[in-house]
């Protein structure tokens, strides 16, 4: 493991010419996105965003505070993302009457890409599948996950309303150059585990919103070169919920591929120099990856699955901005062809997207889904934050392919949610304990 | 700046953004006399009714590590604080998002090692802006602190980022 301080390493001349060259990924994003030739970790820049997103509950505080900045337009119709997706379908007419109110602001403004009831998802995952976040480029969003964004090499990162008004006024936001820690991933996935499996494997080695507060976080090797763009998307998205700033990984091939034909602007395929500096690094082997499950209440008390086969649940969800994406829908439909959801579990699938459903649709998942008893609800945060859909009651256990499970994210503060994979979610749907995918 | 003083409130481990703000407010408007009612409300009991940390009239919070963490970006939070009449935070370290949302805001998150070991909620604390100086006026114990960055002492004596920004838009010039 290295361990560097950027402070230590100025006092030697011969690595000052290493600092001067050596930029990691998202040093050189700022360094490129600021007009600079060199940014340092600590240093405070202002970047050209590539895109902006806000969504329903926040978005119209959000253009409120815009305007009262002095413009009236936007610095770009096509970089402010507006999406429908804590709040839809509306629950309730308070929800319905801010969504109104939503609708109405972005209409004003013009705003060119308006995901809205019909055509939503989670922001998340329509910023990345509709092209919004590019490799190379910096995007901001009003809800935490944006993190996301690092699965095709952009700097994605979670903001206020604040900064995101200003975003939208100048097309630019602040950011301190975070210090970078990398994950090198080696080893082959192996059946079953899936990319959840790693971040939670993450959480529990490095605690929850513990060292890497502030931090950039890098994931590099065999074992993310091999991973689809789902799992990246899924391993970036819950670097927030480790305290990190970011987390991203250089893209490749398979960004490429992903982004041909839905990619709304130009990009730049950007990677860390080979003498780039790392506060630490870690090696991750995922040859003997087992499934992981967070406890409930907090995120970084994880076993692996084996600890807890046999232990009672009653509803089952997939879905989220982690795991509501085709490639998860594909694991669980593997598991549920042809069989049954146990008659103790009610299990939800609520896909992240328009487009995740519909091509969910036509692989045939859906139909499998529904025949094995799994009830699918229309593309939303549903009850991932205890919004809506499908929220937690009083005594309820849920096993839920999310990302947080705090007391009372659900729902109600008598619940326990238990996170995993989609893929121990449905393999414990069908036993109706939990249970081990590998063992099926 | 000049010179704080105040009692503080010493916040236990874990005091995360969503207690602060608890779900139910998510949704309502930013505004730190509203968000301030209910803030704290999830900490504990009681705080958990109407005025029931702002009552206590703290002007400061210690806290150790992660201070509003949990990964809430929403700025109820920091809002919600300064409507309870609380200038200064102290902790050992930060979450980033509301790191980031008292920056703006202006209201001064100051990194401080170990300074939760020693203070007790209700003592008078003084806090010098310029030097960084704490100083626990109860118990007579003295601290220093980590001086804000130039650009964020400049965001704060602009009243936070929407002033800083706003003044600049009205002047023509250019941002960073
Ligand atoms: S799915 Fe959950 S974590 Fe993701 S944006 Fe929605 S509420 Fe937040």
């Amino acid at each position: 493991m290295t361990y560097q301080i950027y402070e230590q390493t100025v006092n030697h001349p011969d690595q000052i010419n290493k600092l001067t060259m050596g930029m990691t990924i998202t040093e050189k994003i700022m360094a490129h996105n600021s007009g600079r030739d060199q940014v340092k970790p600590g240093e405070l820049v202002w970047v050209d965003v590539e895109s902006v997103m806000t969504m329903d509950y926040l978005g119209k505080t959000c253009f409120e505070k815009f305007r009262s900045l002095g413009p009236s337009e936007v610095f770009d119709k096509d970089k402010v993302i507006c999406v429908s997706d804590h709040l839809v379908p509306p629950p309730n007419q308070k929800f319905a009457t801010m969504l109104n109110e939503w609708r109405e602001v972005v209409r004003q403004h013009d705003i060119t890409h308006f995901y809205d009831l019909g055509r939503q998802g989670i922001a998340h995952q329509i910023m990345v599948e509709q092209g919004h976040v590019l490799p190379g480029k910096i995007s901001i969003g009003t809800d935490s996950h944006a993190n996301t964004y690092g699965a095709v090499g952009a700097v994605g990162n979670a903001v206020g309303v604040t900064d995101a008004a200003v975003a939208m006024a100048t097309g630019k936001a602040w950011f301190r150059v975070p210090e970078a820690v990398k994950f090198h991933i080696t080893g082959v996935w192996q059946p079953w585990v899936m990319a959840k499996d790693l971040s939670l494997h993450i959480m529990g080695m490095m605690h929850w919103n513990g060292h890497l507060i502030y931090k950039t976080l890098e994931f590099t090797g065999p074992a993310i070169d091999s991973l689809d763009m789902a799992g990246r998307m899924t391993l970036c998205n819950m670097t927030v919920d480790l305290g990190a700033k970011n987390g991203i990984i250089k893209p490749d091939q398979t960004t490429k591929t992903y982004l041909e034909g839905v990619a709304k602007g130009e990009w730049e395929m950007i990677e860390s120099d080979a003498d780039a500096q790392y506060e630490e690094v870690y090696e991750i082997d995922i040859n003997d990856l087992a499934p992981t499950v967070a406890l409930p209440d907090k995120l970084d008390d994880t076993v692996t699955v084996d600890q807890l086969v046999g232990t009672k649940f009653n509803k089952a969800f997939v879905g989220t901005c982690t795991n509501g994406r085709l490639e998860d829908i594909e694991v669980i439909a593997r598991i549920l062809k042809d069989k049954q959801v146990h008659r103790d579990v009610n299990m939800i699938l609520v896909p992240a997207s328009q487009t995740v459903y519909l091509e969910a649709l036509q692989a045939g998942h859906l139909e499998t889904l529904i025949k094995a008893g799994v009830a699918i609800d229309t593309p939303s945060c549903a009850a991932c934050a205890g919004i809506h859909t499908g929220v937690a009651g009083d005594g309820d256990i849920v096993l839920s392919a999310g990302n947080r499970n705090m007391k009372g994210r659900m729902g109600s503060k008598n619940a326990q949610i238990y996170l995993s994979s989609p893929a121990v979610v449905a393999a414990s749907a069908l036993k109706g304990v939990i249970s081990d995918p590998r063992n099926l | 700046m000049s010179k704080i003083e105040g009692t503080c409130w010493v916040a236990d481990d874990y005091v995360m953004a969503y207690d602060i703000i608890i779900q139910e407010y998510w949704t309502s408007a930013i505004d730190p006399e509203d968000n301030s009612l209910w803030v704290m409300a999830g900490v504990k009991d009681a705080f958990n009714k109407e005025n029931g940390f702002k009552d206590n009239g703290y002007t400061f919070i210690v806290a150790a590590h992660n201070f509003a963490g949990g990964g809430k970006s929403i700025e109820h939070v920091v809002a919600g604080l300064i409507g309870a009449g609380i200038q200064a935070v102290f902790a050992d370290s930060f979450a980033r998002l509301q790191f980031r949302n008292a920056i703006n805001y202006g209201l001064p998150f100051i990194t401080s090692k170990g300074i939760a070991e020693h203070c007790k909620t209700g003592d008078t604390l003084s806090y010098e802006p310029d030097s960084g100086i704490i100083t626990n006026m109860t118990n007579g114990t003295e601290f220093s602190s980590v001086p804000p960055a130039p650009f964020v002492a400049e965001v704060s004596a602009a009243g936070g980022l929407m002033n800083y920004v706003r003044e600049k838009i009205n002047k023509g010039e250019a941002i960073g």
